[in-house]
């Protein structure tokens, strides 16, 4: 009668899931006084353990729940990569709310439910499916937003981010069912199946359109671009890291199971547009990103360029272009972390995230300061570090594709966002300090810094191994269409 | 007889009112309903396209769907209570520490 289901293409889910509740129950049995630092260290010792079970499922592959559930390498590289960001998230929400105090338990409870989203996401063959999982991680990103009760920025930046993400949720789903009433399911299957036999027509197109405009939310791509700058100032750092990282990386796999799946016969009807959408968002993040005076706020912009120049990737429409976009994701991951690493240390030194009083860093702390330089100058794409890779790998897939344009508007771009992001170093290395008091590095944080700052030079210098590993994620991927 | 056009007409429209509503309400409060409306309109056509198409995903989805607003609903609320506490205003417009 029932459909056998095969739990161990679902085993890692599982155990977060069963991390979170094991977590949540002895949190809420336990007597209000008990310390409950240990919910913590819990988390990073099951952390760990699911990396190290990961490791294990790399030949696993097949789908569960009549369809619904596919495990194939590209969720297999995805949920590596999820992992691994919590790791740093982990670690920047233990030094954020050591220094600010009050209750921090419950963020890792919700940290884990954004992850347990997260993995669905990369796993979801089904619409159903795609959007209770953005659902879970999406609503407990929510929370974590405007989780710093007292704060006044916290505060408006959750509120914002639910409004419009709950709009976007909302598009999302009203194409879904212009998407299920044409091909009769929400099966990724049965829709790629409608799509490879079918011309393109006006309800489809609606549909693909609504459907589009939540994934370009969720990776901040223009027009949907306008929370990222008030939610990433606003919300608690290790937060804008999870959102910078984390949910744009989810963003990215739905983009590449919609994209590169189940609308992939279309590409030609859908390929221009988002050539253009990347120059635009790209253009727009790395001009305005000119005149922040919040780190914290210009990494925001800098992410809405970054969007622009993974979506080249999707534009291409190529394996190139989908292992060009996961090999930068995974450079991105090492830069982007090593930063807010470096913001959250700051932050929890100095109160602040105002560019002025990184004024002279390198004299208070040289390995922040090295950090934050190495992370900036791999954003900009300076050789040999991780972003200059992902950027050739992007460049080469558009010009293939005969976007030489876009890689022209690219490259412009490119020396543009060099400016900001060298101000930036100009004034932690020239800059006189007006505190000289130095800023102190634990030790098992210098730890984390080194382990970011080597994924920036290794994925920069020995390219191959991450490369295969982004072009077997794509070449596996179940539902894929591409040349 | 009432056909498949006349309902997603009906949705077409409580998601163009819930899209207004979301745009030009300056309360919290009245942007938030506006938000169900648009998860409701999305209710409305997977159940008419279900009749229609003959298959019962469709209303299986909304079962899951009206779950999802609930959580939504609830997150909204518990955020929009601490702004009352905080601002003692649930007019959106007071939200402007940032450049919006």
């Amino acid at each position: 009668m029932f459909p056998t289901i095969n739990w161990s293409l679902i085993s890692l889910e599982s155990f977060m899931t069963l991390t979170l509740v094991v977590l949540v129950i002895m949190d809420i049995s336990l007597p209000k006084k008990t310390n409950r630092d240990w919910i913590g260290i819990v988390s990073f010792g099951s952390l760990f353990g699911l990396i190290a079970f990961w490791l294990t499922q790399h030949n696993l592959s097949g789908s569960t729940f009549g369809g619904m559930f596919v495990m194939d390498s590209l969720a297999w590289f995805f949920k590596g990569f999820f992992l691994l960001a919590m790791v740093f998230v982990f670690a920047m929400t233990q030094q954020y709310f050591k220094a600010l105090g009050g209750r921090r338990n419950e963020f890792y409870l919700l940290l884990w439910l954004a992850l347990i989203g997260m993995s669905l996401i990369a796993s979801a063959a089904d619409f159903l499916i795609l959007f209770i999982a953005l659902e879970i991680m999406t609503i407990s990103l929510y929370v974590m937003t405007a989780y710093l009760k007292s704060d006044k920025l916290s505060l408006e930046a959750g509120m914002k981010y639910l409004i419009l993400g709950a709009l976007s949720s909302g598009f999302f789903l009203y194409g879904i069912s212009f998407l299920y009433g044409v091909t009769h399911s929400t099966r990724f299957e049965a829709i790629l199946g409608y799509v490879g036999t079918h011309a393109m027509n006006p309800m489809m197109l609606f549909g693909m359109v609504l459907v589009f405009s939540a994934v370009a939310f969720k990776i901040a791509a223009i027009p949907f671009h306008m929370w990222v700058p008030d939610v990433y100032q606003g919300a608690p750092t290790p937060v804008t890291a999870l959102l910078s990282v984390g949910s744009k990386a989810a963003g990215f796999v739905m983009l590449m199971r919609l994209f590169f799946g189940i609308f992939a016969p279309w590409h030609q009807e859908w390929g221009l547009t988002l050539a253009v959408l990347s120059a635009i968002t790209m253009t727009y993040g790395n001009l305005v990103a000119m005149f922040q005076t919040n780190i914290k706020r210009l990494l925001g912009y800098s992410s809405i360029s970054h969007a622009g120049y993974l979506l080249m990737g999707a534009a291409a429409g190529t394996v190139l272009g989908a292992s060009a976009m996961n090999f930068y994701l995974l450079g991105y991951l090492f830069t982007n972390l090593a930063a807010f690493l470096v913001i959250v240390l700051v932050f929890v030194a100095i109160k602040s995230d105002e560019i002025a009083d990184y004024a002279g860093l390198s004299k208070r702390s040289g390995l922040l300061a090295a950090t934050l330089l190495l992370a900036l100058v791999s954003l900009a794409g300076m050789p040999p570090l991780a972003g200059f890779f992902g950027k050739f790998a992007l460049l080469v897939s558009v010009i293939q594709s005969g976007y030489t344009w876009l890689a022209l508007i690219a490259a412009v771009n490119i020396v543009i966002s060099l400016y900001y992001y060298l101000l930036i170093v100009k004034r932690i290395y020239v800059d006189a300090p007006k505190v000289t008091s130095p800023i102190l590095v634990s030790s098992s944080m210098k730890l984390l810094l080194s382990f970011a700052i080597l994924g920036i030079i290794v994925i920069g210098i020995f390219q191959g191994p991450f490369l295969d590993a982004a072009i077997t994620a794509v070449r596996g991927m179940a539902f894929g269409f591409i040349k | 007889m009432i056909a498949l056009d006349h309902y997603l007409l009906l949705s077409g429209l409580v998601f163009a009112i819930g899209i207004l509503g979301v745009t030009t309400s300056r309360s919290v409060l009245k942007i938030l309903l506006s938000l169900e409306l648009l998860l409701a309109a999305s209710n409305l056509s997977f159940v008419a396209f279900s009749k229609f198409n003959g298959d019962y995903n469709g209303q299986l989805i909304v079962f899951f769907v009206i779950l999802v607003a609930a959580a939504e609903v609830a997150i909204g609320l518990a955020i929009i209570v601490l702004m009352y506490q905080r601002l003692s205003t649930i007019q959106a417009d007071e939200l402007k520490e940032m450049k919006w």
